[in-house]
């Protein structure tokens, strides 16, 4: 098998599992759509491990085209595969999670009555990511780009009868438009400026363009790369939630956990970081855009990680969690630690799934009743889950010599050493996120798996009764003499396979990543712009010293102090934690940080709003008069006259037919024939000839 | 002369389906109604067999036979392989409606081969006797099996009036050659052609014949105002005739006018530029303006072909091999599609019930939602809705179209499709919105079903991969053209 | 001579073609149409292409319009009723007609069309244009001429097809299946009990007589 059909199985092969289990899931049963469906993510997941291993043996990055769908004034529309290191790191993440989360399906949606559909779309949504990854032109990229989002829509309204599940996937939806709207817009600058929408061609014209200005208001000009790469980066606000983007994620939490462990976390929200990662060859040429980055992910980082701590909703605690280190990724990008971001994107997904997924065994254990209020003591009756969980909590909150340490370390370091102005906010942003990452993850986890078993106090109440659950299908909470039990293997088993990654592989491949040149040639960064890799490397090439030295360093510290905190207020002192939210619900911090920094109803009542009522006055006045009225009404006017016409002549009498005919006939010898004997005058000649014979 | 001269190895599919229509039409005497069966699955085996024939005989190189009478070009191979595939289709998809009327008998078969045999020699013929006896054939078959159901009052009226505005057209198209003969000395459409090119010949009498043969083309291709027997024909014969006539016979037409029109009349391509651009621009306004106001489907089906007639010349009127490949294209997928819509016809109707009224189609998505879902394909692709293939057949006769600089032209045909999307999403409409009115069930066995289901599934799939026909069909009239 | 010869022949061609669609009387129209077809003949006669003039006489004028006029004769069509109409298109149609003509006449006399008369091949004595004819079709000709017989066959099998009923009520005998009769297919004995039941039941009758034509043959 040469390559070129292994890149080409690598995604056709959850495709034909999700058509199978879509279009025949009625046919063919349950458990035949979750085998075909595993199956075919089995063999890509097999497949993209070949690919990486052909990768780190020296094996020849490829750049081809496999077909050409279409072909406009010389810009092809190609369906194309890049694999280069990246690639391969990325498809291996992406089919390794997801083989997870489809096995973990298999327990998670068991008594559900849209099974094979939901193994459908996660099989798709795998294709499609594959396809995003393996693009190597950007009207490939847009296709999975889209392809993904789509999904992710199905997906978040998956259980479509709950209305709160409807709205959060038509927020996604709306939001992700703004994003895909500043994405094509800087496809379409792309398209013009650099007539190609091919990755290598555009890359290789980028330095040429490095100083043009456009001009798009009259009197300002601007650089090219800079708006570019701003739209760009646009993109990856929406699908990657950055602030002010960010809102739908924390909503698409009503979608099933296996998604949001797969989609929004792992994987799909990590778009917009592989996205700018693979576009550094233009990134690297813009100031201006890299500091936006740099702020935007400072932004995210620090104040996402804030409002995680007073989520009650176990998922949503996670989902926090996961703005707040698409945050620190977006920073290592801004910083121009390109290789960091991905190293950290790739660690990420290990924990963040393990975290997710362990989350929604919890949920399980306790009859999808998802407030941490109602827990507690867990670790009893779920040994496999807690330990598991315990792992991706500190993997997360960077332990040292766990993955999430280097990565995260890593970015830190990155941040200390860059020299852009935001630089400095930026730094304080990622040391302070530590601090709050390891407090409102380890809330969590005290209050989850320590402490009282609380489900047991009477009367306890059901925060999400009215939404977070299918009313006819899960009866939600444990009563009082209720035990929660451990879930099937076919759910721990995930949870077991994705701890190991958690704990080992940020020393094991921060090495070869960081500082050696697995990236080589496929990340590029200007070190004598942007120093900050420099940095990272000297630390990179020892992972042991590297775990050694953090004991000495101050994120560690913080990361103690907020684990610490949490131990304080959630499992020593549970009255404190009361006591500190009336001082903080007096000056409105608390205020603030309920309505999420008021970002929701700045989009519903101010921009939505605003957006309806300009709607409603073009359809009122657009609409109704112009298209309805004129248009619509209009044109209908002029079919039913020529319908009228067609039909009296539509006689049926055979010698009007013919007599048609006759006339037409002789019309054509008359002009034809008219004009070339110059029956109608040297003129008509011309002017037939200038309205009919155009140049050939 | 000798046999050998003749040269007749390279008209075997010819001569084969031939003989097997004879040896069919013998052996069906024999067949008794009841095991009608047989018969079918002969025809489909001859048809089987010509089709690897044709396949195994295929040449880039065009190739002479019968005296310069006949070539074995291309496109006319890659022509009558869709004329194959598409009397197939008819086949498998009208068994059980012809048997439901009375008309699943021998000479359904025998007549439809035989229209086969007639498209195939339109197709290859190179002189305009051979050209006009093979459009005879054709066209004496048709007329027959229109009124084979001779109990209905529908079918014998629109056999008559077919048959009658027929021979008015065949008249003029024979007036046509008779002048082309007069003004040249030669039947031969290449001499004819190098005859016309180098200024040899009467060039006041061949135009006189253009226009006669312009005039039958029209009529054979339902272009405005040689279309009004369009829309009674295809609403008053049986579905399954109706779909033989809608669909390969627009590949032989196609390959007729290449004969005549690119081949023989090259050297007169402004001329019949004009004609075509006016019956064009007719066809695209009067066809689907015509077809929004019809409540009945095969009438609706009718004026949309008037429309597709209308974009099919506009690739021939760019006259260049670009325009003739889009118009190859054009025609090769509008038989796949076209059969694609009257088999769903057909696989709604039942005895006693056409289901050719648009009424008839409400609420089908709901009741055979994999069904519905191939009818909304097929309307898609009709309407020229992208990734079907119905977008890149327009696509690509309008970008020829606006290569040749008649922007005005392109942004006409696109207008009026756009005017015609509506009538084909109001089938969608009905099929996905409304509530059933009848009671719909399908009529026909698993394998027409299945071989329906991947006609309307072809149709997405070579609009997601419209290159490999399109570079092929490009080729083809690359590859025919000069001789 | 021959010229005179032509014009008259023309003269009496077209006044024939004339008078059949605008004759009343069928019977009238269809020996016109005679008239038509021998003139006609008498055209081909004069450009020495005996052969042609011969079978056009003998096949249309001998067999086909005979045929037609007995079909004519023997239906009692009421030809008034299908021509209702015809006189109110008259004055339409003549005018398009009218100016079809002049431009026909414009055009084939405009000097462009550089027609003229030839003067007819020189031909040896011992000449035979069947011989000839029969060599072109059977040669160079051979493939329109196999498809026109191929055409001649699809009006044939369109005609029977059209046309031919077979009655569902004709009764003919099968003296096969008359001869093969056993005693057992005619007469069964039955038993019948003296005493009348309360619900009698006649025995049904035995096998049906021979006839009811199978279908198909």
């Amino acid at each position: 098998m040469d390559m070129k059909t292994i890149y080409l199985l690598i995604p056709l092969a959850p495709l034909f599992g999700a058509l199978v289990a879509g279009l025949f899931g009625w046919a063919i049963g349950r458990r035949a759509a979750h085998c075909v469906t595993i199956g075919g993510v089995a063999v890509s997941f097999a497949l993209s491990a070949y690919v990486l291993n052909h990768m780190l043996s020296g094996g020849e990055a490829y750049n081809g085209t496999v077909y050409t769908w279409l072909s406009i004034n010389g810009v092809d529309f190609n369906v194309g595969f890049l694999v280069d290191t990246l690639t391969a790191m990325m498809m291996c993440v992406v089919t390794f999670v997801s083989l997870m989360v489809h096995i973990y399906t298999i327990g998670y949606m068991h008594e559900d009555p849209g099974y094979q559909r939901f193994f459908s779309y996660i099989s798709l949504f795998t294709f499609s990511m594959l396809m995003l990854v393996m693009a190597n032109n950007f009207v490939q990229l847009f296709f999975g780009w889209e392809a993904v989002g789509l999904v992710s829509y199905l997906l978040i309204g998956f259980w479509f009868k709950r209305p709160t599940a409807t709205f959060a996937n038509l927020k996604a939806f709306l939001v992700n438009r703004v994003g895909d709207f500043g994405f094509l817009l800087g496809i379409g600058l792309v398209l013009a400026y650099f007539g190609s929408l091919d990755y290598a061609e555009v890359f290789a014209k980028a330095p040429e363009l490095k100083d043009t200005t456009i001009t798009l208001m009259t009197g300002h000009t601007w650089s090219l790369m800079a708006v570019t790469c701003i739209l760009l980066f646009v993109g990856a606000m929406g699908k990657s939630a950055q602030f002010p983007l960010h809102v739908w994620l924390p909503d698409s939490m009503e979608g099933p956990t296996p998604i949001s462990a797969l989609i929004h976390a792992a994987t799909m929200v990590t778009a917009g970081i592989f996205m700018v990662a693979r576009m550094s060859p233009m990134f690297e040429l813009s100031e201006t855009a890299l500091n936006f980055v740099l702020v935007i992910g400072a932004i995210t980082a620090l104040f996402m990680g804030f409002l995680g701590i007073i989520q009650n909703d176990i998922k949503r605690v996670v989902a926090y969690s996961t703005l707040s280190q698409l945050g620190y990724m977006t920073v290592a990008l801004g910083a121009s630690a390109y290789s960091v971001a991905v190293f950290h994107l790739m660690t990420h997904a290990f924990f963040k799934a393990l975290l997710f997924l362990a989350a929604g065994s919890v949920i399980m254990g306790m009859h999808h009743d998802q407030d941490i209020r109602n827990m507690g003591g867990l670790r009893k009756y779920m040994k496999i889950t807690w330990i598991t969980s315990l792992i991706g909590s500190l993997a997360l909150i960077g332990t040292p010599f766990l993955s999430g340490f280097y990565s995260k370390d890593s970015i830190i370091l990155a941040v200390e050493a860059s020299t852009l102005p935001g630089a400095g906010f930026a730094q304080f942003a990622v040391l302070a996120g530590v601090f709050v990452t390891a407090f409102y993850s380890f809330r969590m986890y005290f209050l989850v798996f320590h402490g009282k078993e609380r489900w047991m106090e009477q009367g306890h109440h059901h925060a999400h009764d009215a939404d977070a659950h299918d009313e006819d299908e899960h009866h939600h909470g444990l009563g009082p003499n209720d035990k929660p039990h451990e879930s099937p293997w076919v759910v721990t088993l995930p949870l077991v396979l994705l701890a190991i990654p958690s704990l080992v592989i940020g020393y094991l491949a921060i090495g070869p990543m960081l500082a050696g040149d697995f990236f080589k040639n496929v990340i590029f960064v200007n070190h004598d712009l942007h120093p900050a890799m420099e940095a990272v490397i000297h630390h990179a090439h020892d992972a042991f010293h590297m775990g050694l030295h953090a004991f000495a360093t101050l994120p560690f510290w913080l990361a103690a102090a907020g684990v610490a905190a949490a131990f304080v207020f959630y499992m020593v002192k549970p009255a404190l934690p009361a006591a500190i939210d009336r001082v903080f619900s007096k000056i409105g911090v608390r205020k603030l940080l309920e309505q999420k920094y008021y970002m929701d109803h700045l989009y519903i009542n101010g921009f939505a709003a605003a957006g309806r009522g300009l709607g409603t006055v073009l359809w009122k006045v657009g609409d109704a008069i112009l298209i309805d009225g004129l248009l619509v009404n209009g044109s209908a006017k002029v079919v039913g006259f020529v319908a009228s016409i067609v039909r009296r002549l539509q006689t049926g009498y055979i010698y009007h037919y013919a007599f048609a005919m006759i006339i037409g006939g002789l019309v054509f010898i008359t002009v034809w024939l008219g004009v070339i004997l110059g029956w109608f005058g040297p003129e008509a000649r011309e002017w037939i000839g200038n309205l009919l014979y155009s140049r050939a | 002369m000798t046999w050998t001269s003749l040269n007749a190895g390279i008209a075997l599919p010819e001569i084969f389906l031939l003989c097997a229509t004879c040896a069919l039409l013998l052996i069906d005497l024999f067949v008794s109604d009841a095991r009608r069966g047989v018969t079918h699955a002969l025809a489909l085996v001859t048809l089987a067999i010509t089709g690897v024939l044709l396949w195994c005989g295929y040449s880039p190189a065009p190739e002479l036979a019968f005296s310069a009478m006949f070539v074995a070009d291309p496109i006319a191979t890659l022509a009558k392989g869709g004329m194959v595939l598409g009397v197939a289709l008819v086949l498998i998809y009208g068994r059980s409606y012809a048997a439901d009327r009375g008309i699943y008998k021998g000479e359904l078969y025998s007549l439809t081969l035989f229209s086969l045999s007639g498209m195939m020699v339109m197709a290859s013929a190179v002189n305009l006797l051979t050209l006009y006896v093979g459009l005879e054939l054709l066209s004496l078959s048709l007329y027959a099996l229109v009124a084979l159901q001779r109990d209905s009052v529908n079918a014998t009226e629109s056999a008559m009036k077919y048959f009658v505005l027929g021979a008015l057209a065949s008249g003029m198209l024979l007036y046509g050659m008779s002048m082309i003969y007069g003004a040249t000395g030669s039947l031969n459409v290449y001499e004819i052609g190098h005859r016309l090119l180098v200024g040899e010949g009467n060039r006041l009498l061949a135009v006189f014949g253009l226009v006669f043969i312009v005039t039958g083309i029209a009529f054979k291709l339902g272009a405005v105002p040689f279309h009004m027997w369009v829309p009674d024909v295809y609403h008053g014969a049986p579905t399954v005739i109706t779909q033989l006539i809608g669909s390969a016979p627009k590949l032989a037409a196609f390959a007729f006018i290449i004969r005549l029109l690119a081949q023989a009349l090259e050297g007169f391509a402004p001329d019949w530029r004009g004609m075509l651009i006016v019956l064009a621009v007719l066809s695209l306004a009067i066809g689907n303006l015509s077809a929004i106001a019809q409540s009945n489907i095969k009438r609706m089906f009718a004026y949309s072909t008037i429309s597709h007639m209308g974009f099919l010349l506009l690739g021939i009127l760019v006259a260049n091999p670009v325009g003739y490949s889009a118009s190859f294209f054009y025609a090769f997928t509008y038989v796949l599609t076209a059969a694609a819509g009257f088999g769903l016809v057909m696989l709604l109707a039942r005895n006693g019930f056409e289901a050719d009224q648009l009424d008839d189609y409400k609420g089908l998505a709901r009741k055979h939602p994999w069904f519905g879902f191939m009818m909304l394909m097929v309307m898609f692709s009709m309407a020229g809705i992208p990734v079907f293939v119905g977008f890149f057949a327009k696509l690509a006769v309008l970008k020829a179209v606006v290569n040749l600089g008649m922007v005005w032209l392109a942004v006409f045909a696109v207008m009026m499709s756009l005017i015609g999307a509506f009538y084909y999403l109001r089938v969608v409409k009905l099929m996905y919105f409304d509530e059933p009115v009848n009671d719909i069930t399908l009529s026909g066995g698993l394998g027409a079903k299945i071989v329906l289901s991947l006609n309307c599934l072809a149709l997405l799939v070579m609009g997601l991969f419209p290159n490999y026909l399109l570079s092929m069909l490009n080729d083809a009239v690359v590859f025919s053209l000069p001789l | 001579m021959t010229e005179v010869l032509f014009y008259v022949f023309s003269a009496v061609l077209l006044f024939a073609g004339l008078m059949v669609i605008t004759a009343k009387n069928p019977v009238h129209a269809a020996l016109y149409l005679v008239l038509s077809f021998f003139t006609g003949a008498m055209l081909w006669m004069l450009m020495q292409a005996e052969f042609l003039a011969v079978s056009l006489v003998v096949v249309y004028v001998g067999a086909v319009m005979v045929l037609f006029l007995f079909v004519v004769m023997m239906l009692d069509i009421n030809f008034e009723e299908l021509r209702k109409g015809f006189w109110k298109f008259v004055p339409l149609a003549t005018v398009v007609a009218a100016i079809m003509a002049v431009e026909m006449v414009l055009i084939l006399t405009h000097p462009a069309a550089q027609l003229k008369g030839v003067t007819l091949m020189e031909r040896a004595p011992e000449y035979n244009n069947v011989r000839d004819l029969g060599v072109q079709i059977y040669t160079t000709y051979f493939l329109p001429f196999q498809l026109a017989a191929f055409v001649l066959l699809v009006g044939m099998i369109a005609a029977i097809a059209l046309t031919l009923r077979k009655r569902k009520n004709t009764k003919f005998q099968k003296p096969g299946e008359q001869v093969k009769v056993k005693r057992n297919d005619r007469l069964r004995i039955v038993k019948v009990d003296s005493e009348p039941k309360p619900t009698f039941e006649a025995p049904k009758p035995a096998a049906e007589g021979q006839g009811e034509g199978a279908k198909g043959e």
